[in-house]
């Protein structure tokens, strides 16, 4: 990264150039950042659809799941009981035909490597090979876009009360340095070397199979009840065992992370002066600890946000939960490479982004930073 | 003192309470009540009980009447039920747990997971066996010497070698420990509870008995065999060819107990000398080897194989071909290619596949061949049935097909709770909504074929218990066969008959045109009179069109058939405006077997079919023409709509062209295409549609299809969607993002709700035999064979045939016969003099199999007696 954090002093002494050359220098950072991070995409997502792909390997799979499907199809298929072996035959190889021309086998991989390529980069995202989304369309916009609510909803959830209440006992702690509570907090830390699934599977026996409190899994009863507010009702008690099984996992390692963050600054010489000073503790957290840790902590934040996208396979799999993870999951075993460049690459151009606007954020926030900055 | 007063007043009130509560001490205590006894005839016994004292009583019985029982009328029409819910989920496990708590009924999920089985069974959940796969052990018959790459010898290029595997392997561990007993061990391609099995059982045991497991055996015909392709055996008793350990390379499939399987063949070659590479892989990684590889490439010596057998088949006969034969359809693979069959063989196998014989005796001994050469070329060898089961709540009754379990055909007439009728049962799967929905072309997917059968109805339903075709909305049906032909037929709804030429009307329809979009008759079609191999003509219910309506109120007409017929050709026609590339081979393989149909009464609705395409019996083989376009029932102003929609380009039935034109697939119920066909609805009103107006105008009237469209956009304002069935249950609300559906009682469905109730459970016979412990060499010796269900008699009429087996005290197979009837539930099994003359002294086994008529699991029981001199 270009940015760098300047001392605050130098900052001051640094004499102010002209504003005509501050643009420029600034059009310049972007335009540098913007191609660099461009790069970084189309290298990442034609490394996406090379693995996807297995270098070409997958069409030989693909080639025999189809001869092998289709035959079993026809031949198990009832309607085709009273045809010979041979007309048998002949409609098992135009099938086959049919369906390998649909599937785009019989041109190079290498083109359509690059077809790939190009239609994720223009956010084209075309159709799926062979998934179709919840409501029957094969385009691989709808597949994403019908997940995406859910998964927002829970992760989004989850993600942020875990992040945010982290963030809250972890300032408390660091401010209580030694109490019981910091010491029991993190003792719990090894804890989150469990995954989410894991307490979820736990969860739903304690709750939903012994309890019988809390369902066992889903985002609404079945059937979904007809009212928006018996809706939004029946999707919190579902989302309550998959949050707290997320956070279990999760949020006592986060505390001791930003526990021991904030500690270092805590112990800065400029805090313990404005202790000394008198300064009231919630001035001293906000004003000295919270700001200059700021960076860092939208930092963290940013990739929180960009985390939601994509959910997580097995915990939606435990949850029965509808979400992206599962319908990625089922793109890479179904060799569905538009569907699995198309998340991904909307991930990568949302990380771009994220990296692009989080030099500007820097900036914002701590008057010690400087976008294009050449160092000096 | 006011304390100690107040005290002692309380416990003086308390006494007397006490003693109030106490019954009379000396009265006996008279009683007269009247007790019922249900049954099938219902007593009323008047009872007179005198308690004396505490515990004693008396009972006198007055008087028992028999009182006449009126059995109660069933006066619900349709689905038992008042909902059903259908939703997701993908564990077995989670599922097992939901039923436990109550929060489902039923998990319509086959699995052969033996904990969750265990689980259930514990928990005291009902649970239904079905058929799911079957598993093999797959040879690379190449060689003996690989010559493409690794030279290495291959020693199952040797047919006694494949044939001792036989021996080698446990069936029955495999079975019962790898697969915790949800499987039966298996010696053919035939499925042990399918038809073609129980029909050639004694065979099947004969041989079955000649290759039990016996490691040994397989050793020394093995190690024979291996110092004949010039191997040795080295110091630490490993093969070895040319200076090199013999590899034997295992593909083992990961995803299910074929691992373990894969594991225990391979332990099994290493018990006797092989070093073994097991390469573990998935159904794609390992496909690219054993289907697309080269098989002279030595990449691989065995394959843990695994086919789908989950649809009650009742001619099984070309599977011998299908696998062992290089004319299979698999012949495209090397694999396949490689089979060197010799010709008596191949002729066995090709008379069973195209079905060139003209009796059932005759097919019998083909098939007795084919069995016989299966074991002795061992191409494959088979391993186990594998069994899966569905775990359900024991409040639920349901009829389960021996293959599909719970989703068998009559499940929509069956389904119910056991303790009321009514209520809203939540059925779950594993998955929903894999594939958009349409008639035409849309999914075929277990998940989606289940809630859309409930919506549906049919000329005919699957018998699920022996894959025969029982009348639902048909009559009768006549069927007159060319003489010579082998068909045969069981149920008395169907009439047979043979003719020496059946002649094809020179009107009858006989292929489409689809630019005019009229039929091309048969006299249009044939240049000549032409003939057919079987005519069926098909007599549906009288009042059927006043009865039957479609679930947004239409009533069903001719039209609808007429739709489906016009269908089932014009999409494959090139010159069609709605062709599909991916149905001309479907549509040209119809044509070459139907030669003509005949609308021969509009109402009562009654058609004829002439086809060269036939099955072995005749209930299979007549043709309904019921208006289900193979993805599920469709109304023909239902799919007017969509074909608007394919015509403009919008929407595409099939997945290949909706791919090709990179446009949706028609879904009627859900997703992008809802807003296209309302718009294609509207069209359809504003012109008052009749599709192939040349064709179908004279089915359908201008009144009529405005009245259809009219009822369809009422249809679609209140539920939102445009599937619209016939079935005992409608389709009320879709959530394609939460997999939920909600299917409600359609009431106006005319059949009564018990129609099927009799399909409740498969009468699989019990079956015993009694007989003399010790028979003297060359005396007559007779057995009583016993065949109940249930304990009561097995009635003569649903029996088959009554076999039995005579094994020698060395196993060996020693003669076999019919067992004779002396009354229902009674056979007589008679060895002659002669047979046991033939015997020498020691323990014999007499093993029975009975074969129902009703049921297609055959019943196997044995009689061991000890001869004498």
């Amino acid at each position: 990264m270009s940015t760098e954090v300047q001392p605050l002093v130098n900052a001051e002494a640094t004499p102010k150039k002209k504003s005509s050359s501050g643009s420029l220098r600034i059009l310049q950072y972007i335009g540098f950042r913007l191609v660099l991070l461009f790069l970084t995409v189309v290298v990442g997502v034609y490394l996406t659809i090379l693995i996807a792909n297995m270098g070409g390997f997958v069409d030989q799979i693909m080639r025999g799941q189809i001869r092998e499907r289709i035959t079993l199809q026809v031949q198990m298929n009832r309607t085709y009981d009273t045809l010979t072996p041979e007309a048998r035959s002949k409609l098992t190889s135009e099938m086959i035909a049919v369906e390998e021309d649909r599937l785009g086998l019989n041109q190079p991989f290498a083109i359509r490597s690059f077809r790939y390529l190009k239609n994720a980069l223009t956010l084209d995202l075309g159709r799926s090979l062979n998934m179709t989304s919840d409501t029957g369309s094969k385009q691989v916009r709808l597949i994403i876009l019908e997940r995406l609510p859910p998964t927002l909803v829970l992760f989004g959830a989850s993600n942020l009360l875990l992040f945010f209440s982290s963030l809250y006992i972890a300032l408390a702690l660091s401010r209580k340095y030694g109490s019981f509570m910091d010491k029991l907090l993190i003792g719990l830390s090894p804890l989150s070397s469990v995954p989410a699934w894991f307490y979820g599977i736990f969860l739903i026996l304690i709750f939903a199979a012994m309890l019988r409190w809390l369902p066992f899994g889903g985002m609404v009863d079945a059937p979904p009840p007809e009212t928006t507010i018996g809706y939004i009702l029946s999707l919190l008690k579902h989302m309550i065992l998959p949050v707290f099984a997320w956070m279990l996992s999760s949020i006592f390692l986060n505390i001791y992370g930003w526990r021991t963050f904030f500690l270092i600054y805590s112990s800065e010489d400029y805090v313990e002066m404005a202790k000394m000073k008198g300064v009231t503790d919630r001035e001293l957290e906000r004003k000295y600890i919270l700001r200059p840790t700021l960076p860092n902590i939208i930092t963290a934040f940013a990739f929180v946000l960009i985390g939601l996208w994509g959910g997580a396979i097995i915990t939606e799999t435990v949850f029965n939960w509808p979400g992206l993870g599962q319908a990625y999951y089922h793109a890479v075993g179904l060799y569905d490479t538009p569907v699995v460049v198309g998340i991904t690459v909307i991930y990568a151009y949302l990380y771009a982004l994220t990296f692009f606007f989080l030099d500007f954020i820097y900036a914002l926030v701590d008057p010690r930073v400087k976008v294009g900055s050449s160092g000096n | 003192m006011k304390k100690t007063i107040l005290v002692l007043a309380l416990l003086v009130i308390a006494a007397m309470a006490l003693a109030a509560c106490q019954p009379a001490a000396s009265e006996p205590e008279v009683v007269v009540e009247t007790v019922v006894v249900e049954g099938e005839t219902k007593t009323e016994t008047i009872v007179e009980t005198v308690v004396v004292e505490g515990e004693t009583k008396t009972e006198t019985i007055i008087e028992t009447v028999v009182v006449e029982v009126t059995p109660e009328p069933i006066v619900r029409s349709g689905g038992w039920l008042d909902r059903v819910v259908f939703s997701a989920d993908g564990s077995t496990d989670s599922a097992v747990a939901r039923l436990i708590a109550g929060d489902i009924d039923v998990y319509a999920q086959s699995s052969s997971n033996g904990e969750a089985y265990k689980t259930a069974v514990d928990a005291g959940l009902s649970t239904v066996q079905v058929a799911t796969s079957y598993n093999d052990l797959t040879f690379n018959t190449y060689g003996p010497v690989f010559t493409e790459s690794t030279g290495g010898l291959n020693p199952f290029a040797v047919r006694e070698v494949r044939e001792a595997m036989n021996w080698l392997l446990d069936r029955d561990y495999i079975a019962q420990e790898i697969m915790a007993g949800l499987a039966r061990p298996k010696w053919f391609s035939l499925i042990s509870i399918f038809p073609d099995y129980a029909n050639n059982a004694a065979k099947a045991k004969q041989l079955e008995s000649q290759y039990p497991y016996d490691p040994e055996k397989a050793n020394t015909v093995i190690s024979a065999q291996m110092e004949a392709l010039g191997a040795t055996k080295n110091a630490d008793g490993l093969w070895e060819y040319n200076g090199e350990p013999v590899t034997i390379i295992l593909l083992i499939r990961t995803e299910d107990e074929r691992r373990q399987i894969g594991d225990y063949v391979a332990n099994q070659l290493e018990s006797i000398g092989f070093t073994t590479d097991r390469q573990y892989k998935t159904s794609s990684e390992a496909s690219v080897l054993w289907v697309r590889g080269n098989v002279a490439d030595g990449l691989w010596h065995l394959y843990t194989g695994g086919w789908i057998g989950n649809v009650i088949s009742r001619d099984d006969a070309g599977d011998f071909q299908f696998f062992l034969s290089n004319k299979s359809a698999y012949g495209f693979t090397t694999l396949w290619q490689n089979y060197e069959v010799p010709p008596e063989v191949d002729e066995v196998y090709e008379a069973l596949a195209n079905s060139t014989f003209t009796t059932v005796a005759e097919r019998s001994e083909l098939m007795a061949k084919a069995m016989e050469y299966g074991l002795y070329w061992s191409n494959r060898i088979w391993l186990v049935d594998r069994a899966g089961f569905m775990p359900y709540s024991p409040n639920v009754s349901v009829s389960s097909d021996l293959a599909a379990g719970l989703t068998g055909t009559l499940l929509p007439y069956t389904l119910r709770f056991v303790d009321h009728e009514g209520g809203e049962m939540k059925f779950v799967q594993a998955d929903m909504f894999v594939e958009p929905w349409n008639p035409q072309a849309g999914s075929n997917w277990f998940y989606d074929a289940t809630p859309q059968r409930m919506t549906a109805d049919a000329g005919v339903l699957y018998d699920p218990f022996t894959g025969l075709t029982l009348p639902q909305r048909v009559d009768h049906a006549e069927l007159v066969a060319e003489e010579g032909l082998p068909i045969g037929v069981t149920y008395d709804w169907v009439s047979l008959e043979f003719a020496p030429e059946i002649v094809v009307p020179d009107d009858a329809w006989s292929d489409w045109d689809a630019v005019n979009q009229v039929f091309i008759t048969a006299g249009e079609r044939f240049t000549e009179t032409t003939t057919a191999k079987i005519k069926s003509t098909v007599y549906y219910e009288e009042d059927m069109f006043s009865k039957m309506t479609w679930h947004d109120g239409s009533p069903m007409s001719a039209a609808d058939f007429v739709m489906a017929m016009i269908m089932y050709f014009d999409q494959g026609k090139a010159d069609s405006p709605m062709y599909d590339e991916a149905q001309a081979g479907t549509v040209e393989s119809r044509l070459s077997a139907l030669k003509g149909i005949r609308i021969v009464s509009e109402d009562p609705l009654v058609i004829e079919t002439y086809t060269d395409g036939y099955v072995l019996d005749a209930e299979l083989s007549i043709s309904t023409w019921w208006p289900n376009y193979g993805y599920g029932d469709g109304a023909w102003h239902m799919m007017a709509i969509g074909n608007k929609a394919e015509l403009s380009g919008e929407l595409a039935y099939s997945a290949d062209k909706a791919d090709l034109g990179e446009v949706e697939q028609t879904s009627f119920i859900a997703g992008p295409s809802l807003e296209i066909l309302k718009a294609k609805l509207d069209e359809a009103i504003a012109e008052n549609f009749i599709p192939f107006a040349p064709t179908m105008g004279a089915f359908v009237t201008a009144d009529d299809a405005a009245a259809r469209y009219a009822n369809l956009k009422d249809w679609y304002q209140v539920n939102g969607h445009f599937w619209v069935g016939v079935g005992p249950y409608f389709l009320e609300k879709v959530f394609p993002i939460e997999k939920t559906l909600v299917l409600t009682r359609y009431q106006n469905y005319p059949d009564p709700a018990n129609k099927w109730s009799v399909f409740s459970e498969p009468r699989i016979a019990a079956a015993e035999v009694d007989g003399a412990a010790r028979v003297t060499i060359g005396a007559e010796a007779t057995f009583d064979v016993y065949v109940t269900f249930k304990d009561e008699a097995y009635p003569a009429s649903d029996i088959s045939t009554v076999k039995y087996l005579l094994f020698d005290a060395t196993g060996t197979f020693a003669g076999e016969g019919l067992a004779e009837l002396a009354e229902d539930g009674h056979y007589v099994v008679t060895l002659t003099a002669e047979q046991t003359g033939a015997l020498t002294a020691g323990s014999n086994k007499l093993e029975v199999v009975v074969v129902s008529k009703v049921v297609s699991i055959p019943t196997f029981t044995s009689f061991e007696f000890v001869t004498s001199e």
